[in-house]
């Protein structure tokens, strides 16, 4: 296939994976956007498969196949309990491969040049479709081809330790709490101007053992980068990852000159980002202090609590239900470490055949993954038009009667805008306090993953409905009539 | 530990402190229940009901104090009651051992705890415990009842084939938890209701019970705090109670039911509705006085008695307005023990641990060890009623037009910023890079344009399969390995094969997961 067409293809490719993006804005047309995504995939796979300079083109086949099938596979098995560390993994795969195209770039430019100098003719030459291109760089194309080169790998090998961290941490493999080595992030700044400097000596011509290193160094920084942030903040971490994956393929893009891997790193790289931006604003914080850890500044005592936690049993919340006209329920991540959406489902469905309106409120930084409680949910066949976001459901709560609180915690902490001392000061919270009448499970008393006291369960409306969430919504179930 | 409740001696009490629900939950602390034959009746709860939950019979009143190691009840113990008291046991019931300091000696010496029911602190924690409101929301509502069963006419107005009936027109006065059970219940019934109360900071509740709130043209600053006095109204100074009274005299010829609520702790209930202004009420007018037991707040009340002036205003003046409807207040009354003794045996293993230390069981503890222990030391967590907020000044349209030309502004200013250093990098890389570079980056910067443009646009629920999604697509890095697997070098075959495999594991599995997500979906 001419190089025209090749283009021709990469052209379509591109405007069908932003039309696949740009079809997500609503649930109906995200159905058909995906297979817009799907096409343009085919299309630029199987343009390059038959475009001129690609070898072993049977050995190619056998490892889409090899590939397809683990993906198909993986795919198929995954829980959507789950969903958190299956793209961390997706990640990982991302970063790996970029980190390979990466060293391959510089095997092939070393054996261009070394020919080159030999004195053999190009025609003579062997080459590949890329080879070719090598042939014709020129010194100061070849410098910013080595910047390139360093580039991705070091983003790939960042994302790839990353990626592997945070999914051992989201599938609990490795401890959630946030570690460091002593030294911290000096350590982490160290590694930085070390891969820079092996970066200025691959320049100058240090040959390919500088960027195996830099593959090491990067790779430790991104493991200890990691395993410093917290298991609240995975929403962050798993969106920058995110990011990076995609900048990492747009950087092998500018590698190998290929437009359509340019776009495509450029747009994931963008979602990435804005995700990252939507999980920041959505907790106040600083992107910068998230991913160096720990909390933001807290000036001055926290407000100390009054009054006890209030305890109910399952026939008392029943009761409430029963009489309310209008429920909001708000989940988080105990919903899902509980499995309990299919038991909330089962709740929304025998109250909305009562006649009540139930609703539910989803905070952006509920759950381990942006969206993750939305998936859950509709995995549990709750119907998307009752799966409020956390604006379009605030002014509401004044005239509801019950809110019921499913495993989550800082997200309905009134202290963010009460007590400007808290750790979480400033941070948008669904105000479900301004209910008639709060419930809330939880496992036991105690604070969250943060740490934070929640004066919520101290309010005078509030009862704390304890137990296992999902053993808890199955005692109360049959009670509601 | 046996808790025991004995019949009520004091004539025509027909509360009891214990109910067969009640006793069930007592029993899931741990403790054994015991009750003197027919005290429930009364109430409406025969022997029989408390037996079914297993709670043992006795004959009589001194056998039950032998038997039980807690006594509950109503009323403060006669003297009989108190000399089958005996060391070591506890005596919970109302007491008001102000008035009653001889009896609390009394007590005291036979070496029995007691914990007075109206001494429970006035704090969130224990409002579960807190029987006078418990009883006071009964009176409030009773009250109403008592006064539309001696008023002649409708509550509600109505306009009917016969002729049209004016609506009633009711005055609560003194907005306590009394007052405001009373407000709710005429609102309920129909009548247009007024309510007054010295603490202008309970006009939001009286308003949102939906009466109207009658304020005196005083000024603020001079009131006392309610909130230094646990919540309730403190004595007012002659200037104000002066204008109450002028207040009440311009409303009474209008008024046809009054209901009086005001009482202040330990004092003798204020006149606050004179002989004069009964005069000037219509007949069939009623008033009902909830302070009747001090001395009431009418001036022409006559305690435990029902009256008619000469001019046809009936004055209710009883005091047992909660043993009235017994059903109910026992219901409650006995909750409010139950609550006490969960808080008393924080181990729900049937052991009682009267811990001097705690706030709320220090209150109401007035004889402990041998000792009178009334008054108790201030609460070490001071109570209730939120202070007058500053209110935030309203903006007025010119202001929020000024704040957001000038949000607009500074929002251009940032823009232009952006833009102006977005395009001296681009001329600066411009400068030195080579074009072939330079058509790349071109590509680059327009794809993270659209990029920002397009991911803005992404529903939020969507999220998760947009980061799958973009999984997916960044498998597109697969080009980059199958440009290079053709090489005659077999390291670098090796990885491109490897590269290809995990890319196409991104490719699929991405795709395959978003798919399966949306397809969960659906519209109600």
């Amino acid at each position: 296939m001419g190089i025209g067409m090749t283009f021709a293809a990469y052209v379509a490719a591109s405007v069908l994976f932003i039309l696949s993006l740009g079809g997500l804005s609503n649930q109906e047309s995200a159905k058909r956007a995906i297979w817009y995504g799907i096409v343009g995939m085919a299309i630029a796979v199987v343009a390059t498969w038959f475009a001129d300079g690609v070898g072993n083109r049977v050995l190619i086949l056998l490892c889409i196949a090899a590939g397809a099938y683990a993906g198909h596979y993986i795919a198929g098995r995954v829980q959507m309990t789950e969903m958190p560390q299956l793209v961390a993994a997706l990640h990982s795969f991302v970063g790996l491969a970029a980190v390979f195209i990466g060293l391959n770039a510089d095997l092939m430019l070393s054996a261009v040049t070394a020919m080159k100098e030999a004195g053999i003719a190009m025609g003579d030459a062997e080459l590949t479709g890329y080879g070719k291109a090598l042939w014709h760089k020129d010194a100061v194309e070849i410098s910013i081809l080595k910047v390139e080169v360093f580039l991705g790998i070091f983003i790939g090998a960042i994302t790839f330790t990353g990626s592997v961290i945070a999914f051992g941490k989201l599938s609990g493999k490795v401890d959630g709490n946030s570690k460091q080595l002593p030294g911290g992030h000096m350590l982490n700044a160290a590694g930085l101007a070390v891969c820079l400097l092996l970066g200025l000596m691959y320049l100058g011509g240090s040959g390919l053992w500088t960027m195996v290193l830099v593959v090491l160094v990067a790779g430790f920084i991104g493991w200890h980068l990691i395993m410093g942030i917290g298991g609240a903040d995975m929403p962050v971490v798993v969106s920058m990852l995110n990011s990076y994956s995609g900048w990492a393929a747009a950087a092998i893009g500018f590698t190998l000159g290929n437009d359509l891997l340019i776009v495509t790193g450029a747009l994931v790289g963008s979602s990435g980002a804005i995700l990252s931006y939507i999980m920041c604003k959505a907790m106040n914080r600083k992107f910068v202090s998230v991913i160096l850890g720990g909390f933001g500044g807290s000036n001055g005592p926290q407000m100390e609590v009054e009054g006890e936690q209030v305890a109910i049993e399952a026939d008392g919340v029943a009761a409430a239900l029963n009489d309310a006209d209008s429920v909001v329920i708000i989940p988080g991540y105990g919903m899902a470490v509980a499995q309990a959406q299919q038991a909330v489902s089962e709740l929304t469905r025998k109250l909305r055949a009562n006649g009540k309106t139930v609703r539910f409120a989803i905070h952006p930084v509920a759950g381990r993954l942006p969206g993750h409680m939305n998936v859950l949910l509709a995995e549990a066949k709750v119907p998307y038009d009752i799966v409020l976001e956390m604006d379009e459901i605030n002014d509401d709560f004044p005239e509801t009667d019950v809110a019921i609180v499913i495993g989550s915690n800082d997200i309905v902490n009134p202290a963010a805008q009460d007590d400007p001392n808290s750790p979480i000061a400033g941070m948008p919270v669904l105000e479900c306090w301004k209910s008639k009448q709060v419930f809330v499970s939880k496992r036991g008393q105690g604070t969250g993953y943060s740490g934070i006291e929640n004066p919520l369960f101290f309010k005078e409306n509030t009862r704390m409905f304890y137990g296992d969430a999902k053993a808890s919504l199955d005692k109360l179930i049959p009670m509601i009539d | 530990m046996k808790i025991g409740t004995p019949k009520e001696t004091f004539a025509g009490e027909s509360r009891v402190a214990m109910t067969p629900d009640s006793a069930r939950l007592l029993q899931k602390l741990g403790h054994e229940c015991v009750l003197e034959t027919g005290a429930g009746k009364a109430a409406g709860f025969s022997d029989v009901a408390y037996k079914d939950v297993g709670v043992e019979i006795v004959k009589t009143g001194a056998a039950l104090f032998k038997a039980s190691d807690v006594v509950a009840k109503v009323r403060p113990p006669t003297d009989t009651e108190v000399k089958r008291l005996r060391k070591g046991q506890t005596l919970i019931s109302f007491f008001y051992p102000g008035a009653n300091e001889e009896l609390m000696g009394k007590v005291a010496d036979k070496g029995a705890t007691v914990i007075a029911m109206d001494m429970v602190p006035r704090i969130s924690r224990a409002q579960k415990m807190d029987a006078l409101s418990s009883m006071a929301n009964i009176a409030g509502y009773r009250a109403v009842i008592e006064a539309g069963n001696n008023f002649g006419r409708f509550f509600t107005g109505q306009v009917t084939a016969a002729g049209k009936v004016p609506p009633a027109k009711v005055l609560v006065v003194g907005a306590g938890v009394a007052g405001l059970a009373a407000i709710g219940t005429a609102t309920s019934l129909g009548a247009i209701t007024y309510a007054f109360d010295v603490r202008p900071e309970v006009a939001e509740q009286v308003e949102s019970m939906g009466a109207e709130f009658v304020y005196l043209e005083f000024d603020a600053s001079e009131l006392p705090d309610g909130a230094d006095t646990g919540g309730y109204a403190a004595p007012s100074t002659p200037e104000f109670q002066a204008k109450q009274l002028a207040k009440f005299r311009e409303l009474a010829p209008d008024i046809d039911i009054v209901i009086t609520t005001a009482l202040i702790p330990n004092r003798a209930a204020p006149i606050l509705w004179t002989k004069d202004m009964v005069e000037a009420m219509k007949p069939g007018s009623v008033i009902v006085d909830l302070a009747a037991e001090r001395g009431g707040n009418c001036e022409l009340t006559v305690m435990d008695e029902k009256i008619v002036t000469d001019n046809g205003v009936t004055i209710v003046g009883y005091t047992d307005f909660p043993s009235r409807m017994a059903t109910q207040s026992s219901t409650l009354y006995s909750n409010n023990i139950r609550h006490m003794m969960d808080d008393l045996t924080p181990e729900n293993d049937g052991v009682i641990n009267h811990d001097m230390e705690d706030d709320v069981i220090r209150g109401a503890t007035i004889a402990h060890a041998k000792e009178v222990t009334f008054p108790p030391p201030p609460p070490k967590i001071q109570a209730i009623a939120a202070k007058p907020q500053a209110k935030v000044k309203e903006k007025t349209p010119e202001e929020i037009l000024a704040e957001e030309t000038a949000a607009f502004k500074a929002a251009t200013v940032s823009q232009v910023k952006i833009l102006v250093v977005g395009a001296v990098v681009m001329f600066a890389i411009g400068a030195y890079a080579p074009a072939s570079f330079m058509q790349h980056f071109v590509v680059f910067v327009l794809s993270c344009f659209i990029g920002f443009q397009v991911i803005w646009n992404v529903s939020h629920a969507l999220h998760t399969p947009l980061m799958a999604v973009t999984n997916a697509i960044s498998g597109i890095i697969i080009i980059g390995a199958l440009l290079q697997v053709g090489s005659g070098n077999w390291l670098v075959i090796i990885l491109s094969a490897i590269s290809i495999f995990i890319a196409s594991i991104n490719i699929v599995g991405g795709f395959m997961v978003t798919r399966r997500m949306l397809a969960m979906f659906q519209k109600s």
